[in-house]
C-alpha cells in the first residue's frame, strides 16, 4: 500500500438497487484501487475491490484503437444516418449520462429502451394498470410489521436488505427489530434467504399468479375451493392464516423479484400483488416494492418518464415520444430484426441476451460504452471505455425506492466518463440532424 | 444576451405600479425593465395589444417524486397529446401531467413564466431539482412539506421552539427549497401507523407527539414568520374535501393569529354538509373571513370540468376518491417526512358535487374584494390543467359567458350557491393581471416579479386584445422571459433556461448535531448525504429574506 | 376500379401506413395514392416509394406482398373493403370503426386496438393482444368483430367492452383478462388464466380448461344463445361442428375478486 491514502466517508455502493450510502472507502490514490470497502456486503466488496484502472484502448473503431474523437464522429455518423436507431442499456450509469442518452434519442428519432425492460419491466406495466401503494425503505425500517418477500432471494442478490433496511433493522415504531416482526418468504424452492423468515411457502413452479389471486379473492371475503392446494402447492387453512396475518398487521410490506416478473404471467404476475397490496388497505396499512437490480435502474426510469413521460421502451420516430413494451423494447426490435443501428451503454446484451436478439446485434453497427472488455463491446464498430460510474464519477443514483443520492469518486480515471462521451454525441448528432442546441455542462 | 429593446404602442396592465391599460413603452435591457434606452435601441410595436407582466403560478405540481409517478403511470393521458420536437425544442408529452420539457413550453406558450411546485418531500427535493433542471423557459421553486416531519414535531412535543425554528431554516436550506408547506398537518402518523385512518379535528391531540394540528400550524407560523421567509407557511388544510371543512378552514385561519399565512386551493376547503353526505357551499362565508383578514392570501384551485390528476401530499384525501372511482391509486409513504397519493380523476358537469366544486370556486372569486390576496390557481393537476387557465379567465371576465356554463352543469347544486344571485361581477384586464400576476408575486416576495416597473425581470407577456378572452389568454403574441423574446407571433422561436428561485435562510448550524442522531437511527439514507449540493443548481437566484433585505 | 397496391420494395425497418385505409384511398387516383406519405423507420417517404399502384377512385383496395413490417395499417378506417394479400404487421385497424378487413395471411400483434365497429378477418394466426387495451388504458375493442381462422397470442380482448373475438385455433394466456364485456369464442383450447379480472361478458371454448380458483362452477347446460352465435361463427367459415351446436357447455362464473358477472362456458360434450 502506499503512502497516499484517501478516506471516502458516506461513499455509495452502485451495485444493487439497495445503493447503500454509508461505505467507509479506503483509497489508495497511488495504486488507483479501493483497499477497503467497510460496511459494504460481500457483493459490494467484490464491486469495490475489483475496479482499479483497466489497460484498454479509450475507444475502438472495427476493433482498432482510435481517438476518442474519431469514435465520436463515427458514433454520431451510425447513428445520424439510422432509420431505426436504437438505445439500450442505462441502468448502471448516472443520471446524468441518462439525461445526455434520451436527449440523444430525440435527436436521432430513435427508440430508447433500459434494462428495465428485461428485470422489473412488467411490474412497470402493471404499475400503469393498478397502481403501487408504496414507501421509502426507511418507512420499512420504521414501521413494517409484516414483511413479505416474493420471488426472490435478497440473502444472495440484495445481501443488505435484510440488516439495513427491512428485517433486522431496528427503527421508530419497531425498536426490537427482527423480533416486532413477521417475515413470509414465498418462493418456489427454499432459497438462502428462507431462514430470516417465520413463515414459508412453497408456491408451485408458475403458480404465482394463482396463488396471488387466491389471497386477493380471500381478503375480499370470497369463498375459496380447498382444490388450491393442488393448483398452487398451498394449503387453503395456510391462505387464510396468512390473509388473517396480512389484515391485521400494522403496516405491512410486499417486496417482490424477478421470480415473479420474469415467469409465465409477467406483468400480471406484478400487477396481481400490487391489487392484493392496494385490497389490503380496505383493512390497513399496506405497501409493495419491486426488488430492483441494477444500481441505477431506477434512476433510467424516473429520467426516461420526466424527459417523455415513459419509463423504458419508448420511441422517436415520429419526433415525439411513443410507448409500447413488445414493440419498442430493446429485445423485441432486435429479435424482429428492427432495428439498423444500436448504442449500448453500460450493459451487455450479447452476453445475456436470446440469440435471435444477438445475431440482429452481430447484423448492425454497434456503439458501446463500458467500463470494461465485454461481448458487446467487442462486436461493436465502435467501443468506447469509460470511467465507473460512483468509482470514477460523481452524479445520482436513485434507489430501488426512487430515492436519489449522490455518488462521491474515490479516485480519478484516465478514462472519459459516460456523460462526457454521450455529451459528444450528443453534439455531434446535432450538428448532423439538427434540433435543439446542447446546452453547455453545468458548473459543477 | 440580446440588444436593449423598447416595446412601443401596447396598452400596459402594471398593477403593482398603478398603471391600468395605458399606452406607455417599456424599455429593457440585460433581461430587466430599465426607465430609459438610447432612441436607436430596436423596437417592438405592441399596437392593439395588451401588455402584462409574465404569469406566477403560486401553486401547481410540475416537477419532483409524485408528478414523475403520475407520469409515468398514465400513458394513456400522453398518447394523445404529443408533442413533437422543432429545430428549438425537445419533445415530449402532454395530457394532465405532461413532462418537464412540455411543461415548461406550455406554461411559456401562455405567457406564464414562473411557477411554482407546491409539494415536495425534502427526499425528494434531488430528484425535483433535476426535473427542474430539464424543464425549461419558465423560473422555478418549490416548496418542501414539513407539517408531518417526525423530527420537527418531536421538537414541538418538547416545547422547544426555538430549536424547532432553527430546523426549519436549516430543512429549507438543505434542500434549496423556497417555502414550507403543511399538508393535512398531524394527519400522516394515523394514516401510516393506524390503519389508514385520519386525523380530522384541527384540536385533536396526535398521541404520537402528543400535539395537535393547530399546534403545528401555529408553530410553523410563528417560525416562517420568525424567519423573514419571502412567502409564509403555504398550508392544504385537514380535511380536504369533506362536506363541513370549513369550520377547519376558518379555525387553520384563526390559528395564524394575524400573522401572513397563505391557504392552498382554499375552493377544496369551502365546504358546508355534514360530513359523509353532499357539500353545501360556504364560499360566501370563507370569502368573507378572507375579505376581513388582511393576514391571509390564498389560491383558489378552481375546478375545470375534463380530465385531472389528483396527486397530493394528502394521501387519505387521495385514498377516499380512490374509493369513489375505482381508478388504479398510487400511495408513497416518504420516511420520516411525508407521503402522497395519486389518482385519476375526471370532473363532470353532471355530478352534483363536481358542479358544486367548480361553483363554489367562482363564488370565492367574485366575492373576494382585495384581487391582491386571492390569486387564480387551479392546483394542476387536481381541480385540471393549468392549460385551462384561459377558460377560466373567460369565465371570471365574460358573464354572458358564464351565465351559459352555469346553465349548463347540474342545477341543483347551482341552486345551493349565490351564483344565481345577481353576482354580475367581470373581472377588469388589470384584476386579472392582479390575480395572475401581480398579486402571487407580492405573496410570493418576489419584488423583481409581477411588475413592469424598473429593475423588475423583463418576463412580459403581451396578447393580441380579443373580445374572446378566452382566445386571447390561450396564445400570447410574444412572451419575453429575462428579456429574450421566446414566443414570437404565438410560436415559440428559442428556447431558454429559467431559474431555479430558493432561499437560504440563515440558521445555528448546532442544530445540524440535534439533527444527526435522529438520521443515523430513523432514515435509510446517510446524514451527509441528505443536504442538496450546489451541483444540482443550474442557473439559480437565492431570494433574500426579509431580514436579508433590510441590512 | 378497384385498387391494388403491389409491394415493389420490401422496407428495411419498420413502415408506418395508417394512410393504406380504404375510405382515405377512394377519393384518390393512382398520383394522389402514390404520393400519401409513409413514416420508413423515421424517414418521411411515400406509398410510392413500396407500392405500385394500380386503379384508384374505389372502396375496395387490395394490397398484395409481405406486409409483415408495414404497421398501422387502416387506422381509423370507417368503411370499405381491405384485402391484405399477405402477411400484416402491428396495429391492424386502430381505432377502425366500419367496413371490413380481410388478411390472407398471418397478422402481428395489436390486431383491432381501440376497434369500435365493422370486421378484421384474418386466414392466418394473428399476435399477441387482439382486440385489447393498450397499456394504462382500461378499454380495449368497443365493438365490431375479429375473426381469426388460425391461433392467438396472450391478452386476446383485454378491458374489451363491446363486439366478438373468434378464433378457430388456440388461444394464449390471459385471453380475456379484464374484459368489460363482450364475447369471446375460442373454437380450440383456451389459454391459461383466461377471464382473469374480468367484470362481464362470455368466454367461450370448445375443449375444457382449467380456469382461475376465482371462478365457481354454476351448472352444466345448454345456452340457447350459443347455437345463434356458433351458427354464425360457422357461416363465417370457422370449423364448428354439429355436436358443439347441441352440446352442453360447463359455467364457470367469475371473477369474484371483481363484479363476478362473467361467464366462461367450456363445451362438456
Amino acid at each position: 500500500m502506499g503512502d497516499n491514502i484517501k478516506i471516502i466517508e458516506n461513499a455509495t455502493c452502485t451495485f444493487c438497487g439497495c445503493v447503500c450510502d454509508d461505505m467507509h472507502l479506503t483509497v489508495d490514490l497511488d495504486e488507483k484501487k479501493i483497499t477497503k470497502a467497510k460496511n459494504a456486503c460481500v457483493l459490494g466488496r467484490a464491486w469495490f475491490a475489483q475496479h482499479g484502472i483497466p489497460d484498454y484502448p479509450q475507444a475502438t473503431i472495427g476493433g482498432k484503437e482510435a481517438s476518442v474523437e474519431d469514435a465520436v464522429e463515427e458514433a454520431a455518423q451510425i447513428l445520424a444516418e439510422a432509420k431505426f436507431p436504437i438505445i439500450y442499456g442505462l441502468s448502471d450509469t448516472t443520471c446524468e449520462a441518462q439525461r445526455h442518452a434520451v436527449a440523444i434519442a430525440d435527436l436521432i428519432h430513435g427508440c430508447i429502451d433500459t434494462t428495465t425492460s428485461v428485470c422489473h419491466g412488467p411490474s412497470g406495466i402493471a404499475f400503469q394498470g393498478v397502481g403501487e401503494s408504496t414507501a421509502t425503505l426507511g418507512e420499512v425500517k420504521n414501521r413494517a410489521d409484516f414483511i413479505m418477500y416474493w420471488g426472490g432471494n435478497p440473502a444472495e442478490s440484495h445481501p443488505r436488505h435484510f440488516t439495513r433496511y427491512a428485517v433486522t433493522t431496528k427503527g421508530l415504531y419497531t425498536p426490537n427489530g427482527k423480533k416486532d416482526r413477521t417475515v413470509v418468504l414465498v418462493d418456489v424452492r427454499k432459497t438462502p434467504s428462507a431462514p430470516v423468515a417465520d413463515i414459508f411457502l412453497s408456491v408451485k413452479p408458475g403458480r404465482d399468479f394463482e396463488l396471488a389471486w387466491a389471497l386477493r379473492a380471500l381478503v375480499k371475503g370470497r369463498k375459496l375451493d380447498p382444490s388450491i392446494e393442488q393448483v398452487t402447492g398451498v394449503s387453503l387453512a395456510t391462505l387464510e392464516d396468512l390473509v388473517d396475518r396480512m389484515k391485521n398487521c400494522r403496516y405491512g410490506v410486499l417486496f417482490f423479484g424477478m421470480g415473479l416478473t420474469m415467469t409465465r404471467g409477467r406483468h400480471f404476475n406484478s400487477g396481481a400483488v400490487l391489487a392484493l397490496t392496494t385490497d389490503l388497505n380496505e383493512f390497513t396499512h399496506f405497501v409493495a416494492k419491486p426488488v430492483r437490480g441494477h444500481g441505477n435502474v431506477t434512476g433510467a426510469d424516473n429520467v426516461l418518464s420526466w424527459q417523455t413521460g415513459y419509463p423504458f421502451g419508448v420511441n422517436f420516430s415520429r419526433g415525439f415520444p411513443r410507448f409500447n413494451p413488445g414493440e419498442f423494447t430493446t429485445v423485441d426490435t432486435l429479435a424482429r430484426g428492427d432495428a439498423d443501428a444500436a448504442l449500448i451503454i453500460a450493459s451487455d446484451p450479447a452476453s445475456n441476451f436470446p440469440r435471435k436478439a444477438i445475431e440482429h446485434l452481430g447484423a448492425i453497427p454497434v456503439i458501446a460504452l463500458d467500463t470494461k472488455q465485454t461481448q458487446t463491446t467487442n462486436l461493436a464498430r465502435v467501443a468506447f471505455i469509460t470511467a465507473t460510474y460512483g468509482i470514477n464519477t460523481a452524479g445520482t443514483v436513485y434507489r430501488m425506492d426512487d430515492v436519489p443520492i449522490t455518488l462521491r469518486k474515490a479516485f480519478d480515471s484516465p478514462y472519459p466518463t459516460d456523460e462526457e462521451i454521450l455529451t459528444a454525441i450528443r453534439r455531434r448528432v446535432q450538428a448532423l440532424c439538427g434540433g435543439p442546441a446542447v446546452p453547455l455542462r453545468k458548473v459543477s | 444576451m440580446s440588444s436593449p429593446l423598447r416595446i412601443i404602442n401596447g396598452r400596459v396592465f402594471d398593477p403593482a405600479n398603478g398603471v391600468d391599460g395605458e399606452v406607455r413603452d417599456l424599455c429593457i435591457r440585460d433581461g430587466r425593465i430599465v426607465d430609459q434606452l438610447p432612441a436607436q435601441a430596436r423596437q417592438l410595436d405592441a399596437h392593439g395589444m395588451v401588455i402584462m407582466p409574465g404569469g406566477v403560478d403560486i401553486h401547481c405540481h410540475i416537477a419532483g417524486p409524485k408528478v414523475n409517478l403520475a407520469r409515468k403511470m398514465q400513458p394513456e393521458d400522453h398518447r394523445h397529446d404529443v408533442v413533437p420536437s422543432t429545430a428549438v425544442t425537445r419533445s415530449g408529452t402532454g395530457g394532465t401531467v405532461p413532462s418537464t420539457f412540455a411543461t415548461g413550453y406550455r406554461y411559456a406558450t401562455l405567457g406564464y413564466t414562473t411557477a411554482m411546485d407546491a409539494a415536495v418531500p425534502p427526499l425528494g427535493a434531488r430528484h425535483t431539482l433535476e426535473e427542474f433542471h430539464d424543464t425549461p423557459i419558465i423560473d422555478k421553486g418549490f416548496y418542501i412539506v414539513l407539517g408531518n416531519n417526525i423530527f420537527l414535531n418531536q421538537l414541538l412535543k418538547e416545547k422547544r421552539h426555538e430549536e424547532f425554528r432553527e430546523a426549519v431554516a436549516w430543512w429549507i436550506s438543505a434542500t434549496k427549497a423556497y417555502a414550507a408547506k403543511l399538508v393535512n398537518p398531524g394527519g400522516d402518523e394515523p394514516w401510516k401507523g393506524r390503519r389508514n385512518s385520519n386525523v380530522s379535528d384541527i384540536d385533536a391531540n396526535i398521541p404520537e407527539f402528543d400535539i395537535t394540528p393547530r399546534q403545528i400550524i401555529n408553530a410553523f407560523v410563528h417560525a416562517v414568520n420568525d424567519l423573514g421567509l419571502p412567502h409564509p407557511p403555504h398550508i392544504h388544510c385537514n380535511n380536504l374535501g369533506h362536506s363541513g371543512n370549513f369550520r377547519t378552514t376558518i379555525e387553520t385561519m384563526k390559528a395564524a393569529e394575524g400573522r401572513r399565512l397563505h391557504m392552498a386551493h382554499i375552493q377544496f376547503h369551502s365546504y358546508g354538509g355534514e360530513l359523509g353526505k353532499n357539500p353545501k357551499s360556504k364560499g360566501p362565508e370563507i370569502a368573507r373571513y378572507i375579505n376581513e383578514n388582511e393576514n391571509i392570501t390564498c389560491d383558489v384551485g378552481q375546478v375545470m370540468f375534463g380530465k385531472a390528476t389528483v396527486m397530493t401530499g394528502d394521501a387519505p384525501a387521495a385514498y377516499v376518491l380512490r374509493k369513489i372511482t375505482g381508478n388504479k391509486w398510487v400511495n408513497s409513504d416518504v420516511e420520516c417526512e411525508s407521503g402522497c397519493g395519486i389518482v385519476p380523476f375526471s370532473y363532470q358537469e353532471h355530478i352534483y358535487t363536481h358542479a358544486m366544486q367548480w361553483a363554489i370556486g367562482l363564488e370565492l372569486f367574485l366575492l373576494s374584494k382585495d384581487p391582491w390576496r386571492i390569486v387564480l390557481s387551479t392546483d394542476h393537476p387536481n381541480g385540471g390543467s393549468f392549460m385551462s387557465y384561459p377558460r377560466l379567465i373567460k369565465l371570471l371576465m365574460d358573464r354572458e359567458f358564464r351565465k351559459q356554463e352555469i346553465a349548463r352543469v347540474n342545477q341543483k347544486a347551482i341552486r345551493n350557491t349565490v351564483l344565481l344571485d345577481d353576482l354580475e361581477r367581470e373581472y377588469t384586464l388589470n384584476e386579472i393581471a392582479i390575480i395572475t400576476r401581480a398579486g402571487p408575486a407580492r405573496a410570493l416576495g418576489l419584488v423583481n416579479k409581477g411588475h413592469l416597473g424598473s429593475g423588475a425581470d423583463a418576463d412580459i407577456t403581451i396578447y393580441d386584445e380579443l373580445e374572446d378572452k378566452e382566445e386571447m389568454f390561450s396564445s400570447p403574441r410574444y412572451v419575453l422571459k429575462d428579456g429574450e423574446l421566446i414566443i414570437d407571433d404565438h410560436e415559440i422561436r428559442q428556447d431558454h433556461e429559467g431559474r431555479l428561485l430558493h432561499v437560504a435562510p440563515a440558521y445555528d448550524e448546532d442544530i445540524e448535531q440535534q439533527i444527526k442522531p435522529f438520521f443515523d437511527k430513523y432514515y435509510s439514507i446517510e446524514f451527509g448525504n441528505y443536504a442538496v449540493g450546489d451541483e444540482y443548481l443550474h442557473r439559480h437566484q437565492t431570494v433574500p429574506t426579509l431580514g436579508e433585505r433590510q441590512s | 376500379m378497384s385498387v391494388t397496391l403491389t409491394l415493389h420494395t420490401q422496407p428495411e425497418v419498420p413502415l408506418e401506413a395508417e394512410c393504406l385505409s380504404p375510405d382515405r384511398l377512394a377519393t384518390l387516383d393512382q398520383a394522389g395514392i402514390a404520393a400519401l406519405p409513409v413514416l420508413h423507420g423515421n424517414r418521411n417517404m411515400t406509398v410510392g416509394d413500396f407500392f405500385s399502384v394500380d386503379g384508384g377512385k374505389d372502396l375496395t383496395v387490395r394490397i398484395i406482398g409481405d406486409l409483415g413490417r408495414v404497421k398501422h395499417v387502416a387506422t381509423g378506417m370507417s368503411g370499405g373493403h381491405l384485402i391484405i394479400d399477405g402477411n400484416i404487421g402491428s396495429h391492424l385497424g386502430l381505432g377502425m370503426s366500419g367496413g371490413e378487413i380481410t388478411v390472407t395471411g398471418h397478422a402481428g400483434d395489436w390486431v383491432g386496438p381501440e376497434m369500435g365497429g365493422g370486421r378484421i378477418v384474418v386466414r392466418g394466426d394473428a399476435g399477441h393482444m387482439v382486440g385489447s387495451a393498450y397499456r394504462g388504458s382500461k378499454v380495449g375493442m368497443r365493438g365490431g368483430e375479429i375473426i381469426v381462422h388460425g391461433r392467438i397470442g396472450n391478452e386476446a380482448g383485454n378491458g374489451m367492452r363491446r363486439g366478438m373475438i373468434a378464433v378457430a385455433a388456440d388461444s394464449g394466456d390471459f385471453t380475456g383478462v379484464n374484459m368489460i364485456a363482450g364475447s369471446i369464442f375460442v373454437l380450440g383450447r383456451l389459454g391459461a388464466r383466461s377471464g382473469a379480472g374480468m367484470k362481464r361478458g362470455t368466454i367461450v371454448s370448445l375443449h375444457d380448461a382449467e380456469v382461475l380458483p376465482t371462478y365457481s362452477y354454476a351448472a352444466c347446460y345448454h345456452p340457447v344463445f350459443l347455437r345463434h352465435y356458433l351458427l354464425r361463427l360457422r357461416q363465417l367459415g370457422l370449423p364448428v361442428e354439429e355436436a358443439h351446436l347441441g352440446g352442453r357447455y360447463r359455467r364457470w362464473s367469475g371473477d369474484s375478486v371483481e363484479l363476478n358477472r362473467g361467464e366462461i362456458l367450456l363445451f362438456a360434450g
